[in-house]
């Protein structure tokens, strides 16, 4: 098109009154910066974890939500159309990334005040063995594998987390960027102790060998090197007999004397599993907020559960 | 005075198509220099609103003007596409908030544009009726749009196929109108707006289909081994969304790659701005276009034009004004008898005099009244008159 | 010459231009209230003379009394102004305004010239004049809708309404049909004998000539 004749169509196509509007949001035009400096950042998570990592840095300059409803799981949760609104009006919001909330792919979300708190280790994603995978066509594309969620669940990554909600909230909220500072170090610390607590916990028991009932522990079980074989049940059903087939099959494949539980099995399975020499470790994967205590009482917990068991090994 | 300008009022009105195309030819050679001039101004003053509340548009290599003009105004061809990855490496740099645009596919004529929720911030759009899209499928209709589809919140809209004959690639997705926008007074009035995933999904990127997994599904089963299934060409896949599917919606690929026309970026001040424009200055693919200063170049070319125009006008407006005389001389002369008799009869000289030349400011006033009303409507309506012309 | 006269003229001389045509009238005096044709062969200077005596042109010497008035003593604009109270003319042609009413026509004289007022005595006094001459029902008719006859009439109603003292008809009856001739003829006869307004016509017509009380022959006047 000739420039006269883009002139024409700018000229006859740019008509319209004022109203364009400028950038909205505070004084320096970022609308993640909107608010006055005294109001606390309205952040929204997507599980647990993070929740408690934003309180930890925060501090008084955030209040921290969740769209899931008490008593439901935010594994499986998906928002509804107020939960959506709300998440689109937040200063912040915290996703956990490695495919944790799919909900997220097909959910409208403001691009600028998102943050995937895992990305800086997306390479690091541990896929699930022996998830189904779909392609169009022999050499069309492909679907991947499925994501282990449970990054938190390894205080090295955790911390990684840590350090991602905390630029995204000196970035919202810059002049607060030492308490955010400050509390990240906090948060650091107890990070760091809880490694070390596992890292002395299982130094002595690399080898022991374990099923694991689900990926959640895919990510513990890299960091510190577990012997761990996965084999998915799930402890809200009782074990079918294939199911038990699968199961008893491992631990005699792998003289496996404990399966790793994400919380007590039902039904019988666990008096199953003891009568043939077969203890239950459960270690919960705190992805919802705990009944009593946080995410690092629920650790030290976990920590305690393995004093105990392994404490029984040679 | 008052009898001279009843009698003139009546010679007007006995030689109606005279004094009309008198009139007409008058007013149009007054107002046409000043409502070109009070209509290129508004332009001019909307273009140059529109444009510097747009700092900064990246792009892929190419013509700045074609690149502003997809992105402010949803118009001419689509420029080629970058990356999401750029819009991820503009927001590493901490320097500006960004807003993300895909603006290629159209739906009965007006443009579908993917971008992000903050666009609406960033352009102070009010939701008239209904809400903002939260999820995949949902669209939000500019007013004009809504109104000249006769189109509701909870209605649908079917996407446009760019190619018939590309059955394989993007095919039609049937969308869900979820809010109406108030009125702007902008292009903004004229799109669908959805999310950016939405656009990925009408491109054939994004897909949903039934789980492959699950048996009543063989028939779109090509082979399965393991844990790896492969469909066939047979599996169904669906051309909308609803809350009962959209889990099954997916992306394939990796999104680092997947299109946008362009990335707006909103840097908080003038050395953002410039560091920012400063990161990407020898970048070889993307291009950084300041929208204020393309626009300002093209305004100057549409005054340049402006100026001829005026000038032709002037021209033609001074032979009009000639031939407006001679057509009074003429009158005149045709009127000597009349003019003799009234002398005869002793009508005074001042009020003969006087009635000869009242049809000529009888006119050349009215044309001077209509001339200004016209410039005063146009500078009301005289951009919803040239909307309504360009839509025709 | 009777005091009574209400036109004198003395030793009149007009010629138009450097032309050949000469007016030369030693003397001439019309009673008031009198009706007076002048006759003669064309070009013998018969509306000439109207015009004259009308102030429409002034002579080269002499002196023209109408009404008491020195007309061609008056400035242009005097003259105008007694023109348009004092003398009524009535054209051969008619010379209406097309773009004007009857009612408009008539009340013409009243809105070119500001020695007259239009006022509602004078718009009624139309009314009269016009129901007079049976036109009273075209009131709004434009003259291209109205016969020859029709239009004479409201012509001499134009004429009349400010109530000349002079009224002037020049070959009045030259484009009519022999019944509406007579039908104009009795109009102004009977408005001359009502009104005691002094009426001078120009005319070639014989039938015309022997209405009027007196006949001036131009054949003297022409040199």
């Amino acid at each position: 098109m000739s420039r006269l004749g883009i002139a024409w169509v700018v000229l006859l196509v740019g008509c319209g009154q004022p109203g364009d509007g400028t950038t909205t949001g505070g004084a320096d035009g970022d609308p993640a910066a909107g608010l006055a400096a005294n109001d606390a950042l309205s952040v929204y998570v997507v599980n647990y974890p993070l929740e408690y990592f934003a309180e930890r840095i925060g501090g008084e300059h955030v209040d921290v939500r969740s769209p899931v409803p008490d008593g439901v799981s935010s594994a499986s949760f998906s928002p509804d159309t107020d939960a959506i609104a709300a998440l689109q009006s937040a200063d912040l919001i915290l996703l956990n990334g490695a495919t944790f909330a799919k909900w997220v792919e097909t959910t409208a979300l403001p691009t600028t005040r998102t943050f995937d708190t895992s990305a800086s280790f997306s390479d690091r994603y541990v896929t699930v063995e022996n998830a189904v995978v779909h392609s169009h066509g022999p050499e069309g594309e492909h679907s991947h594998g499925e994501t282990a969620v449970t990054t938190w669940l390894d205080p090295t990554l955790a911390l990684e987390q840590a350090r991602a909600i905390r630029d995204a909230l000196a970035g919202a909220r810059p002049d607060a960027r030492a308490d955010f500072d400050a509390g990240y170090e906090s948060l650091a610390a107890d990070l760091q102790a809880l490694d070390e607590r596992f890292e002395e916990i299982t130094r002595d028991h690399l080898d022991v060998p374990l099923i694991a009932s689900s990926s959640a522990f895919a990510y513990l079980a890299r960091r510190y090197e577990w012997n761990v074989h996965t084999v998915p049940v799930d402890p809200d059903h009782a074990l079918d007999d294939d199911g038990w087939h699968d199961l008893t099959h491992a631990i005699e494949d792998h003289a496996v004397r404990h399966v790793l539980w994400t919380k007590s099995p039902e039904g019988d399975t666990a008096a199953r599993l003891e009568s043939i020499g077969v203890g239950g470790i459960v270690f919960s994967p705190c992805t919802d907020r705990p009944a009593a205590g946080d995410y690092l009482s629920v650790m030290e917990s976990n920590a305690a559960t393995l004093v105990r068991t392994f404490a029984d090994e040679p | 005075m008052k009898q001279t300008l009843y009698l003139a009022w009546r010679y007007l009105a006995f030689h109606r198509v005279k004094t009309m195309i008198l009139l007409l030819s008058i007013t149009l050679i007054l107002f046409l220099p000043v409502g070109l001039r009070v209509l290129v101004n508004q332009s001019s003053l909307q273009l140059t609103e529109r444009a510097e509340a747009t700092p900064l548009v990246f792009g892929s290599k190419g013509s700045p003007l074609e690149l502003s003009l997809n992105t402010l105004y949803f118009r001419s061809d689509f420029p080629e596409p970058m990356g999401h990855e750029e819009q991820e490496r503009i927001l590493e740099t901490g320097l500006a908030p960004v807003v993300p645009m895909y603006v290629r596919y159209h739906s009965q004529g007006h443009p579908i544009v993917g971008t992000s929720i903050e666009y609406f911030e960033h352009r102070a759009l009010a939701v008239g009726a209904g809400r903002l899209f939260a999820k995949l499928g949902e669209c939000v209709l500019g007013a004009r749009v809504a109104r000249s589809l006769g189109a509701e919140v909870g209605d649908a809209i079917i996407s446009s196929p760019e190619n018939l004959f590309d059955l394989a690639g993007e095919y039609p997705l049937k969308m869900v109108i979820v809010g109406i926008l108030d009125h702007a007074d902008s292009p903004d009035d004229d799109a669908i707006f959805a999310d950016i995933k939405t656009t990925w999904i009408i491109e054939g990127i994004g897909h949903g289909h039934q789980d492959v997994s699950e048996q009543d599904a063989t028939s779109a089963v090509l082979s399965r081994e393991d844990n790896r299934i492969v469909a066939n060409a047979s599996i169904v896949q669906f051309n909308e969304i609803t809350d009962e599917n959209v889990g099954a919606f997916h992306f394939h690929g990796d999104i680092s790659h997947f299109p946008l026309t362009a990335v707006i970026a909103f840097p908080p001040d003038q050395k953002a701005s410039a560091l920012l424009q400063g990161r990407y200055q020898s970048d070889e693919s993307i291009q950084v276009a300041r929208p204020s200063e393309v626009m300002g170049e093209l305004l100057d070319t549409i005054l340049t034009i402006e100026s001829f125009i005026v000038a032709g006008a002037v021209l033609v407006g001074l032979a009009t004004l000639a031939s407006a005389a001679l057509v009074f001389s003429l009158s005149l002369r045709l009127r000597r008898r009349e003019i003799e008799t009234l002398f005869k009869i002793g009508g005074s000289r001042a009020s003969v005099i006087s009635l000869m030349l009242s049809e000529m400011v009888v006119v050349l006033v009215s044309g001077v009244v209509l001339a200004g009303v016209l410039t005063v409507l146009t500078s009301q309506y005289g951009a919803v008159l040239v909307r309504a012309l360009v839509r025709m | 010459m009777t005091s009574d006269a209400v036109i004198r003229i003395r030793d009149l001389e007009f010629r138009y231009g450097e032309g050949d045509f000469r007016l030369r009238i030693p003397e001439l005096s019309i009673q008031s209230a009198s009706s007076v044709a002048f006759a003669g062969p064309s070009g013998s200077g018969k509306t000439t003379l109207l015009h004259l005596i009308a102030g429409i042109v002034t002579p080269i010497q002499g002196r023209i009394a109408t009404a008491g008035v020195d007309v061609s003593a008056l400035s242009d604009r005097d003259r105008r102004g007694f023109r348009i109270r004092h003398i009524g003319l009535v054209f051969q042609e008619f010379e209406l305004l097309e773009y004007l009413s009857v009612l408009d026509n008539v009340l013409l004289p009243y809105r070119i010239n500001p020695a007259l007022d239009l006022t509602q005595e004078v718009v009624e006094r139309a009314h009269a004049l016009t129901e007079q001459v049976g036109m009273v029902d075209k009131l709004r008719r434009a003259p291209r809708q109205l016969s020859q006859g029709e239009r004479q009439r409201v012509a001499v109603c134009r004429a009349v309404l400010a109530e000349p003292r002079v009224l002037m008809a020049d070959e009045p009856t030259g484009n009519l049909d022999p019944l509406n001739k007579g039908k104009v003829l009795d109009i102004l006869f009977d408005y001359q004998k009502t009104s005691g307004t002094t009426l001078l016509t120009v005319t070639h017509d014989q039938d015309v000539l022997e209405r009027f009380e007196r006949v001036v022959d131009f054949k003297e006047f022409h040199a």
